[in-house]
């Protein structure tokens, strides 16, 4: 049996449903099925072929090819580890300032809601303290050097564990923009007892505003993922002079 | 190998609950982010790795020692081929790398069908020698449970672990510690959770709950990046067994993770202790647990040495480059198996840490959106195009036509061109330092050569000989022979309470159970019962 006798297609497939897999897949299925022909024109078959000759079919050349067609369309990637997007810059899209996902909240006793999130731990008080934007390496690095401010509230916009592994310990509370209370900052968050706020959606909060975190709210059920039942803790922001 | 039908039945049976698994657990579990380490890129490498190499590595242990043998030691203390790592990533990492290159036209699913039944007839034999005494294959198969320790192995536990209330030394260094070693394992495995491990839930009677907590990796050991680091800790891995009260430990998954109702609350903390094992230890060796006083002491240093570890490993990783970073989280994922080779004694650090060639050749593709959009295509929308079935299919969970893995097709029993196995050359490289360090073991710290021969020569006595096969049903009918008390003085040796009390204790008859005894060995009241 010659190495391209298989059908290429599925039967009952489609094509994957988000855009850079889709554009990178049937990049390397289209290659792979050229070269597979090619060597099947030779007379190679294909149980010869899938492991004995496989960077026939696709080797790193191929890979760096793809990767450049995608780039010279202009095509930018979305980063999510901030080593990516510094070691090549080129390659990713910049981060665009997060748009208002919350919209203004009430305003009463010299506070302003700001937004909302899921509350990790059930606490029998509010906790209240200055905003420190965290979301990258060198951030971290300085606290670590220098300390962090007793009370300060980090908002952090990484729901893993590790961006701020030495100093969450720290923090009087956190406000998470992403992740759930599985994540592993959830997790973390309720092994070090911080006072904690997953799956946050914010008004724009600036360096050392004053905000109270409504950590007194019920942590959500085991299924409000699945049905959407989240956000029920309050963020306010304390208004200047109030 | 002698590919028959019903061997290929079988094959394919498990396959698909690891599919329907793997489906559940990624659609119900959280998304993996991280802002440090490009976590979703390195998954996919990871995967890709495993495929390569994975059945030529088990080849060679199941040869030294077979899976089932490694799942009965396993099934005796904690080691890292646990749930997370040996039941369900092993299988899991490698089928995933297969999807991938399917998808890519690279393979097609009758190649490389010698390796696959290789790789899932060695992992179903570990999971049902792991899982005996309860009896199942995995965890979501028991009800998202796992009760894989012995009655003699829990009655310690129940007799020695330390009672402690909210607010006393011992439960705050015990917390504290957890949620050291929590966040030091993550940083260690690159963000994975696979350092930590849960087990259970036990049942310890008046309401209460045993959840068995492991850390494993912490010290010098097989990742390179840790040469140096949390050198003044003994251990290279800790085992904290607590007891709850009020609270049920209503699922712990095939991700050894776990939910309770009322959610974990340390407040409900009644009871703590702390072990340590590996492949050299003969059982459960006790740390620290002397008094309640020692332990709280023993723990408040640990957690101060891990404290230094978790800032010192972060800054070492914060240096690395992109390519350093997916190398290592990509190297913890495809070697959750190297601990069998530990207990084989045939380890070898090329053959673990060291990403293949044949997966090299793809790491152009992975940058960090096509690592997330990628992973979320193969495990979440199923929207790869092989992935699809007919059109009357309803899948277990989604009930949509698509499932995650795909089968072998029996007509590998009839046809002849497909690749049997993708061979064992095994040729890798890595971005990172090489490896210098120790290894950290229960018998110091060793060279490689040292601790493969000491692990090659050694068998816990509960497993030696006829022991092996005395299961709690044989204790069941048996437990007043000379027979199981000698078994269950095995496990009881180092015991400050059980120490040669043999098979015929029912939980009334532990000595913490009776107020006398608890005063005498320092139990504070409260404590287990």
């Amino acid at each position: 049996m010659a190495t391209g006798s298989q059908h290429a297609s599925p039967k009952w497939g489609s094509t994957e449903m988000l855009p850079l897999p889709a554009r990178y897949n049937a990049a390397v299925r289209r290659l792979a099925a050229e070269r597979a022909e090619r060597l099947a024109a030779e007379g190679v078959a294909w149980k010869d072929a899938v492991f004995g000759r496989e960077l026939e079919l696709f080797d790193v050349a191929d890979a760096r090819a793809i990767e450049r067609d995608a780039l010279d369309s202009g095509y930018r990637f979305d980063f999510s580890a901030t080593v990516s997007l510094e070691s090549e810059p080129d390659k990713y899209k910049r981060p665009e300032k997060a748009a208002h996902t919350f919209t203004d909240g009430d305003t009463s006793n010299g506070r302003r809601q700001v937004g909302v999130g899921d509350n990790v731990i059930r606490k029998s008080a509010t906790v209240i303290g200055p905003v420190a934007l965290i979301s990258t390496v060198d951030q971290v690095m300085d606290y670590l050097t220098d300390g962090i401010p007793e009370g300060t509230i980090g908002v952090i916009d990484d729901s893993g564990g590790t961006l701020t592994a030495p100093i969450i310990e720290e923090l009087a509370g956190v406000i998470c923009l992403g992740g759930s209370v599985r994540s592993h900052l959830g997790i973390l968050a309720r092994e070090y007892d911080v006072p904690t706020l997953m799956n946050c959606r914010i008004d724009t909060l600036n360096e050392g505003d004053i905000v109270e975190l409504e950590v007194t709210a019920a942590p959500p059920s085991a299924e409000a993922y699945d049905i959407g039942d989240t956000g029920h803790a309050r963020i306010w922001v304390h208004e200047k002079g109030a | 190998m002698d590919l028959t039908y019903p061997r290929l039945l079988d094959t394919n049976n498990y396959l698909r609950q690891l599919s329907d698994t793997t489906y559940w657990l990624c659609i119900t579990r959280t998304v993996q982010e991280s802002k440090l380490f490009p976590m979703n890129p390195y998954m996919l490498l990871s995967y890709l790795n495993s495929f390569y190499r994975l059945p030529t590595l088990l080849r060679e242990i199941d040869a030294a020692t077979p899976a089932e043998e490694l799942g009965d030691r396993a099934r005796e203390v904690s080691l890292k081929v646990d749930t997370v790592n040996a039941a369900w990533g092993m299988p899991a990492f490698y089928l995933i790398g297969r999807e991938m290159l399917m998808n890519w036209g690279l393979l097609r699913a009758g190649d490389a069908v010698e390796d696959v039944v290789d790789v899932l007839d060695f992992s179903r034999r570990f999971n049902l020698s792991y899982h005996r005494n309860d009896g199942h294959l995995t965890n979501k198969e028991f009800g998202e449970r796992s009760q894989f320790l012995p009655e003699r192995t829990l009655q310690v536990f129940e007799s020695d672990l330390h009672g402690v209330v909210p607010g006393d030394r011992l439960h705050t260094a015990s917390t504290k510690l957890v949620a050291q070693l929590s966040q030091y394992a993550f940083l260690a495995h690159c963000e994975c959770r696979i350092g930590l491990h849960n087990s259970g839930p036990y049942n310890f009677g008046n309401g209460r709950q045993l959840l068995v907590r492991d850390f494993f990796d912490l010290a010098e050991g097989d990742y390179p990046w840790l040469d140096g680091i949390a050198t003044a800790l003994p251990h290279n891995n800790l085992t904290i067994p607590i007891v709850f009260k009020d609270t049920n430990f209503h699922l712990v998954d095939d991700w050894a993770s776990f939910e309770a109702e009322p959610g974990y609350d340390a407040a409900n903390i009644v009871a703590v202790g702390m072990y340590t094992s590996d492949a050299l230890t003969d059982g459960y060796v006790p740390v620290g647990m002397d008094n309640a006083e020692k332990l709280a002491e023993t723990m408040e240093q640990y957690r101060e040495i891990l404290n230094q570890a978790t800032s010192d490993l972060w800054k070492r990783i914060a240096s690395w480059s992109r390519e350093q970073m997916i190398d290592a989280g990509a190297l913890v994922y495809s070697s959750v198996a190297k601990d069998f080779a530990h207990l084989a004694g045939t380890y070898r650090q090329d053959d673990w840490l060291l990403i293949d060639e044949r997966a090299q050749r793809f790491k152009p593709l992975l940058n960090d959106e096509y690592g997330r959009d990628g992973l979320a295509e193969m495990v979440g929308l199923l929207g790869f195009p092989h992935q699809k079935a007919n059109e009357y299919t309803m899948a277990r969970y989604s009930g949509l036509n698509q499932n995650m893995l795909t089968g072998i097709p029996y007509s590998v029993l009839a046809d002849t061109d497909f690749a049997p196995t993708c061979g064992d050359r095994l040729t890798g490289s890595t971005s990172l330092p090489a490896k210098n360090g120790l290894w950290t073991t229960s018998a110091g710290r060793l060279e490689l050569d040292d601790y493969n021969a000491r692990a090659a020569g050694f068998t816990p006595a509960v497993l030696e000989g006829r022991n092996r096969y005395l299961d709690e049903e044989w204790v069941k009918w048996n437990h007043a022979t000379p027979d199981a008390d000698a078994l269950y003085r095995l496990t009881q040796r180092g015991s400050r309470n059980l120490e040669g009390r043999g098979a015929g204790l029912l939980r009334a008859d532990l000595p913490s159970s009776r107020p006398s005894d608890a005063a005498e060995s320092g139990a504070p009241a409260g404590g287990p019962g």
